[in-house]
């Protein structure tokens, strides 16, 4: 019985996007999160791509053969559309971001107090779910500036 | 290195992020036109002006520190024990190494190479 609680309640990587009982706050994370692992992967790849400048990893100074190959590779609409998308979810994670250091040390919370029906966490001020929007609305609006320039 | 040290380094790294890569989003199509800001010239500017290469460095330095630190969370979640974190805060280490040695020889060949 207890093995069987335990496991149930053992969720894992697929509690991160389980949206059952989520609210904004919870689904703020799931973003947080799953945005992160994106953008690091992104950079991976960025820091492997631009080492092409200098002719890759067997490379001894700036190439502009190699360079130009990376540009053909990588130039194109589905390299802008990544990069559009890039955009789009490091915009969110950087405000989001903000947002929970802020919340991390105190500064947009409220004074904690009785849990009354229906029971809403009353620490959370209208801030948290403001700047979760503001990070939302920056980050397509960005990602759609992003678009123009790149596919426009 | 205690957790709250690692936690205030993740914030640290967190806002140096979010002010370096506004600034290289800017400068690769706001503030410079994307079609020159990708040109090879102009990218051979960027790495060989002091203040633009040494960015790009701490650029490099600040997003890995802060990704391979925010990777590292995710196994500890998984599972708790004294050799699993050690495994992993290894890992995480030479992972973080390893992509700042590969991005900074970059940033030093195109400094100090010769264009081909």
């Amino acid at each position: 019985m207890a093995d069987e609680k335990e496991v149930l309640n053992k969720r894992g990587v697929a509690g991160w996007i389980n949206p059952y009982h989520y609210n904004l706050e919870r689904w703020a994370y799931t973003f947080q999160r799953i945005t992160g692992l994106s953008i690091l992967l992104y950079v991976l790849g960025h820091i492997g791509d631009t080492s092409f400048f200098v002719g890759g990893p067997f490379g001894s100074g700036p190439s502009v053969a190699s360079w130009s190959s990376d540009m053909a590779a990588t130039e194109n609409f589905l390299g802008n559309v990544i990069l559009t998308m890039v955009v789009l979810v490091v915009v969110f994670h950087g405000i989001n971001g903000i947002r929970l250091i802020l919340s991390e040390y105190g500064l947009i919370f409220q004074k904690p107090a009785r849990p009354d029906y229906p029971y809403k966490a009353k620490s959370l001020r209208a801030l948290q779910r403001h700047l979760i929007l503001v990070a939302i609305v920056a980050a397509i609006v960005a990602s759609l500036w992003t678009g123009s320039i790149l596919l426009g | 290195m205690k957790e709250s040290r690692l936690m205030q380094v993740q914030y640290v790294t967190a806002i140096a992020a979010v002010v370096l890569v506004t600034l290289h989003l800017l400068m690769q199509g706001v503030l410079v036109p994307y079609y020159k800001a990708i040109d090879f010239q102009q990218v051979l500017l960027v790495y060989r002006s002091w203040v633009d290469g040494a960015l790009l460095e701490i650029l490099l330095v600040v997003v890995v520190v802060h990704g391979s630190k925010s990777l590292r969370t995710i196994p500890l979640e998984w599972r708790q024990s004294g050799p699993w974190t050690r495994g992993v805060n290894w890992a995480s280490l030479l992972m973080t190494a390893g992509v700042v040695i590969y991005g900074t020889r970059t940033v030093v060949l195109a400094v100090t190479g010769v264009v081909s």
